[in-house]
C-alpha cells in the first residue's frame, strides 16, 4: 500500500514525503492530501512528526561516530562526516563510502552520500551526484553542470536567478561576481565559493573531540557486561601506554558502545584525580555497568567498544616506600567517592562546606565531595564555649509549627503542634535573634527568634519565630533543628 | 638478652623464607614479639600505633554492662523508637564518635563517614557540622555525608567505606529495619567492620528489636537535661548538656540496664545523672498507677489513724512503739 507523510502547509494538508509505491502512482510532494486520497483511495497517510525525526537523525549521527568523532547535524535530514585522518582505517575513500552505504542500507534507510574535499561540494556530491566522489581540483568541473539547487541558497534566491536565466552553478560562476552580489548578496558567492574550495568551511561537530581514544571492532558480537569489562580492561591498558608518553591521567572517561542494530550506548566516568591503572578504570565502568544494568540492552550484541578520554590532565607520579604500601589515604578515597559518583551519581557523596555567615542554612552547605568545583571553603575556628548552641540536625526546609499556646507573645511557646502531634514544652532558652542579611535579602525580610526547647520527653528542639507581632499580622513558627 | 649475629641471620632467612611461601614482602610481615626487624616504615607504624579493643565511656556501670566497653573493631547497632528521637539516637552516636578520637591516636584523618537514606535525612533533619564542632570535637572537613535513595545502595556505600582508612568510624542510618538489611547483613557489616578494625555504628530509626549479628544493641531515647552550671550553681530553667537514657538491649554480658547519661564536651566523656541528681524525690517506677488514688470516700468513713503518717507508714519516732505493740 502506498504510503504518504502529510504535513500542514498554509492551512491544507500537504504530501511531505512519500514512498516508491506512491511515486509510482504518480503522487509528488506539495500535493494537497485531499486530492492524492481522491485520486487513489487506498493510500495510508500519516502525520509527520519532526520530533522523531529528529531523533532518529541524533541517533544516526550517534552511530556514525564509529567512522569519525566529528559528526555534525545538516538540516533536518542530512549528517556531516568529517573523515580527515580516519580513512586509512577502512582502506580508501571508496570502501568507507561502500561500507557506510551497505550498514545503513541493512539497518533499512535509503541513503545517497557524498565525499568531497570540502563540505559544500559532499553536500552537491550527496544530492545530485550518485555516490559521487569528488576528488580535490575537480571541484569546477563537478559542479558546473549541476542546478543551482546544488549550491545550499535560499529557494527565493534561487527562484529570482532563475528568472533571470542562470539555471546551472556554470552559469553563475562565469557571471560577474560583483553585479551578483549587490543583487543577490554575499551569501551566493559565499556557498559557491566554500563548493569550490577557496573558502574554508568547518563543520560544527555535535560532540567535543575526545584527546585520546581506543577501539576494538569485534568479530563476533558480545553480549555480557563481563565481556565488555574484559574488552575495557584491555582497551585502559593501551590507553596507558599513550597517556605514559603524554605524561598524563584521564580525568573523565566515555565508553561507547555500538550495537549490531545500530543503536548505541554512552557511559561516562569522572575520576577526581588523574587515573592511569587500567583495573581502575575498568572497577569505575564496572559501578557504571551495575547501576544501569536494567537501561542497557545489548540486543543482538555489541560490535565495536571504544573508549575514550574526554578530559585529561598531568599526572604527578608518586615513590611508593620498599614495602609496597602507599600511604596515601586521598588516593583511596578519592576512588572511593570516584566508584560511589560512577553508580550514584554526583550528588551521592556530599561534604559540609563552612561559610562565614551567620543564617544558620547558609553557614554550613553540604555540596558535592571531591569534586572539581569544590573550595575547600573557610578554614573558620571553632565556636568558642560561650557561643549559642547549634542543633545536630537541620532541615533541608524549616517545617512549619502551630503553636497552640504561648505565655506572652514575644516568649516561647508553652505546646505546640509539629507534624500533627502535640509537644508540651518544658523548658526553653533564647531568644537569639538572627536578622537576615541585609546585603544580600530583600528589604522586607523578616527577623527570627530562635528558641532551644525542651518537651516533656527530653527532646530538645530549634524552633523560630519569622517576624515580629503587629495588629494584624500573626508570626509564623518553625521547626528548624533538632539538638542532640 | 643480646640476640647474637648467628641467630639474627637464622631469624631473618627463617622469614624471608616465610615470605616467600607467603608471597609477600619480608618487610610486610607481621613484626614479631621483639620488634627485631620492624622499626620503620607503614607496617612497624601500624603496630605501634594499634588501639585498646575497648571505648571506654566514662561510666563504669555502664562499661560493666557492656563488658569492658564499646567494643571498637565491630558492628553496634543503636535503636530509636520514634523519628522525632533521631536528634538523640544521632547524638548518641556522635558523642562515642568523639570518645574514639579521644581514645588515641585516631586511624586516618577522623574523618566520620555519615551514610543514610535520602527519607530519612528528609525526615530527621542533615546532619549540620557547626552543631557538631563544639559538642562532639569535629574538624571542619571531619564529616562525609552520603545519601543515597536505596537502602541496598546505602549498604553498600557503607560495606565500601569500611575499607578507607581514612574514615574514623561509619555511620549508617536506617528507617526501620529494611528487608535488605537482615540478619545476613549485618554480619557481613560486622565481619568487615572487624577486618577493618574500625567500628561501624547502625542507627535504627523507629525500630524495635531484631535479631542483628551486632555484638551489642543499644535503645536510645532522650532524656531530660541538666541545668546549667554556673559559679553560682545551676541556672534555673535553663537546658544543659545533652543527656540520653541508654537501655542494653543485647551486650556480651547480657546484663540488662538502663543508664541516663550526659555527654560533657568539656572532658570528653559521659556522665552518668543518678536520679537523686535530678531533683526528683520519687525514683520512677513502672508498676503503680500514674495517679494519686482516690481519697474522698475512705476519708470520710474511717479518719485516719493518728499514729500513722499519711504516707501510710508510721514516723520513725513512733515507729518502735508500733512494733512492740
Amino acid at each position: 500500500m502506498p504510503l504518504l507523510v502529510s504535513h500542514r502547509e498554509n492551512n491544507t494538508q500537504r504530501i511531505a514525503a512519500l514512498d516508491e509505491h506512491a511515486e509510482a502512482r504518480g503522487l509528488k510532494r506539495g500535493i494537497g492530501i485531499a486530492d492524492a486520497r481522491a485520486m487513489h483511495p487506498d493510500v495510508e497517510i500519516v502525520e509527520e512528526a519532526p520530533q522523531a525525526d529528529r531523533r532518529l537523525l541524533e541517533s544516526l549521527a550517534d552511530w556514525c561516530d564509529r567512522y569519525t568523532p566529528l559528526v555534525a547535524l545538516e538540516g533536518s535530514d542530512g549528517l556531516f562526516l568529517d573523515i580527515t585522518g580516519c580513512v586509512h582505517l577502512f582502506g580508501n575513500e571508496e570502501r568507507m563510502l561502500e561500507d557506510v552505504l551497505a550498514r545503513l542500507f541493512q539497518q533499512g534507510f535509503d541513503v545517497r552520500a557524498g565525499l568531497g574535499s570540502n563540505p559544500g561540494m559532499a553536500w552537491a556530491a550527496a544530492r545530485f551526484l550518485d555516490r559521487g566522489i569528488v576528488t580535490p581540483g575537480e571541484e569546477t568541473g563537478a559542479m558546473a553542470p549541476l542546478p543551482l539547487a546544488a549550491l545550499r541558497i535560499e529557494p527565493a534566491t534561487r527562484a529570482s536567478l532563475e528568472s533571470v536565466g542562470l539555471r546551472t552553478v556554470g552559469a553563475i560562476m562565469t557571471a560577474p561576481r560583483a553585479p551578483l552580489v549587490r543583487r543577490f548578496g554575499a551569501t551566493l558567492v559565499t556557498r559557491l565559493d566554500q563548493a569550490l574550495g577557496r573558502i574554508e568551511e568547518a563543520i560544527t561537530p555535535r560532540l567535543p573531540v575526545p584527546p585520546l581514544s581506543v577501539e576494538r571492532h569485534l568479530a563476533e558480537p558480545i553480549l555480557h557486561t563481563g565481556d565488555v569489562l574484559q574488552l575495557v580492561g584491555m582497551l585502559a591498558r593501551t590507553l596507558r601506554g599513550e597517556l605514559e608518553r603524554r605524561g598524563e591521567g584521564a580525568h573523565a572517561l566515555q565508553l561507547a558502545l555500538f550495537r549490531v542494530d545500530g543503536m548505541m550506548n554512552r557511559l561516562a566516568v569522572g575520576a577526581s584525580r588523574p587515573l592511569r591503572d587500567p583495573l581502575l578504570i575498568e572497577h569505575l565502568f564496572k559501578e557504571r555497568l551495575t547501576a544501569l544494568e536494567d537501561r542497557i540492552d545489548a540486543g543482538y550484541g555489541f560490535e565495536l567498544v571504544r573508549l575514550s578520554v574526554l578530559k585529561a590532565s598531568p599526572f604527578a607520579l608518586t615513590q611508593t616506600d620498599l614495602a609496597g604500601e602507599r600511604n596515601d589515604d586521598d588516593a583511596d578515597l578519592a576512588l572511593f567517592s570516584d566508584r560511589i559518583r560512577a553508580r550514584l551519581g554526583e550528588k551521592a557523596l556530599l561534604r559540609p562546606v563552612l561559610a562565614e555567615s551567620h543564617l544558620p542554612e547558609r553557614a554550613a552547605a553540604l555540596a558535592p565531595a571531591f569534586h572539581r568545583s569544590a573550595g575547600a571553603g573557610p578554614l573558620l575556628p571553632a565556636p568558642a564555649a560561650g557561643q549559642a548552641e547549634r542543633p545536630i540536625r537541620l532541615f533541608a526546609r524549616p517545617e512549619p509549627v502551630e503553636i497552640v499556646a504561648a505565655e506572652v507573645p514575644e516568649g516561647p511557646p508553652l505546646r505546640f503542634r509539629w507534624r500533627r502531634a502535640v509537644h508540651r514544652v518544658i523548658r526553653s532558652e533564647g531568644p537569639e535573634r538572627i536578622a537576615p542579611e541585609w546585603w544580600r535579602e530583600p528589604q522586607e525580610t523578616p527577623t527570627r527568634d530562635y528558641f532551644r526547647i525542651e518537651d516533656d520527653g527530653g527532646r530538645r528542639y530549634w524552633l523560630f519565630r519569622q517576624g515580629f507581632y503587629a495588629a494584624e499580622t500573626m508570626p509564623r513558627w518553625f521547626m528548624h533543628g533538632i539538638f542532640a | 638478652m643480646a640476640t647474637s649475629a648467628a641467630a639474627r641471620e637464622a631469624v631473618f632467612a627463617l622469614r624471608s623464607e616465610i615470605a616467600r611461601i607467603e608471597g609477600v614482602l619480608p618487610e610486610r610481615l607481621a613484626a614479631p614479639e621483639d620488634g627485631l626487624v620492624l622499626r620503620h616504615g607503614p607496617a612497624a607504624r601500624r603496630a605501634a600505633t594499634s588501639m585498646p579493643a575497648f571505648v571506654r565511656t566514662g561510666v563504669p556501670g555502664f562499661d560493666a554492662a557492656l563488658g569492658e566497653g564499646l567494643p571498637r573493631a565491630s558492628l553496634t547497632e543503636f535503636h530509636g523508637t520514634e523519628t522525632r528521637n533521631a536528634g538523640a539516637v544521632a547524638g548518641f552516636v556522635l558523642c562515642l564518635a568523639g570518645l574514639l578520637r579521644n581514645a588515641g591516636p585516631a586511624a586516618g584523618s577522623g574523618t566520620v563517614c555519615w551514610i543514610g537514606t535520602e527519607d530519612i535525612f528528609r525526615e530527621a533533619g542533615l546532619p549540620y557540622l557547626p552543631g557538631l564542632r563544639r559538642p562532639f570535637g569535629f574538624a571542619p572537613d571531619g564529616l562525609m555525608v552520603c545519601a543515597p535513595n536505596d537502602p541496598r545502595d546505602a549498604l553498600w556505600i557503607a560495606e565500601e567505606a569500611t575499607r578507607q582508612q581514612a574514615f574514623a568510624a561509619i555511620i549508617l542510618e536506617m528507617r526501620g529495619h529494611p528487608a535488605r538489611l537482615d540478619l545476613t547483613a549485618t554480619r557481613r557489616l560486622h565481619r568487615r567492620a572487624q577486618a577493618a578494625s574500625r567500628p561501624v555504628f547502625l542507627i535504627r530509626e523507629a525500630a524495635g528489636a531484631a535479631p542483628t549479628a551486632a555484638p551489642v544493641r543499644l535503645a536510645v531515647s532522650p532524656a531530660p537535661a541538666a541545668l546549667r552550671s554556673t559559679l553560682a550553681g545551676p541556672l534555673a530553667g535553663s537546658i544543659g548538656h545533652a543527656a540520653f537514657a541508654v537501655t542494653v538491649t543485647k551486650s556480651r554480658t547480657a546484663h540488662a540496664g538502663r543508664f541516663i547519661l550526659e555527654w560533657s564536651p568539656d572532658d570528653i566523656r559521659f556522665r552518668e545523672i543518678r536520679p537523686e541528681d535530678t531533683g526528683a524525690l520519687v525514683p520512677a517506677s513502672g508498676h503503680r498507677q500514674d495517679h494519686p488514688p482516690k481519697t474522698g470516700t475512705v476519708m470520710a468513713l474511717r479518719p485516719p489513724d493518728p499514729a500513722h503518717a499519711a504516707s501510710g507508714q508510721p514516723s520513725r519516732k513512733q515507729h518502735p512503739a508500733h512494733r512492740s505493740a
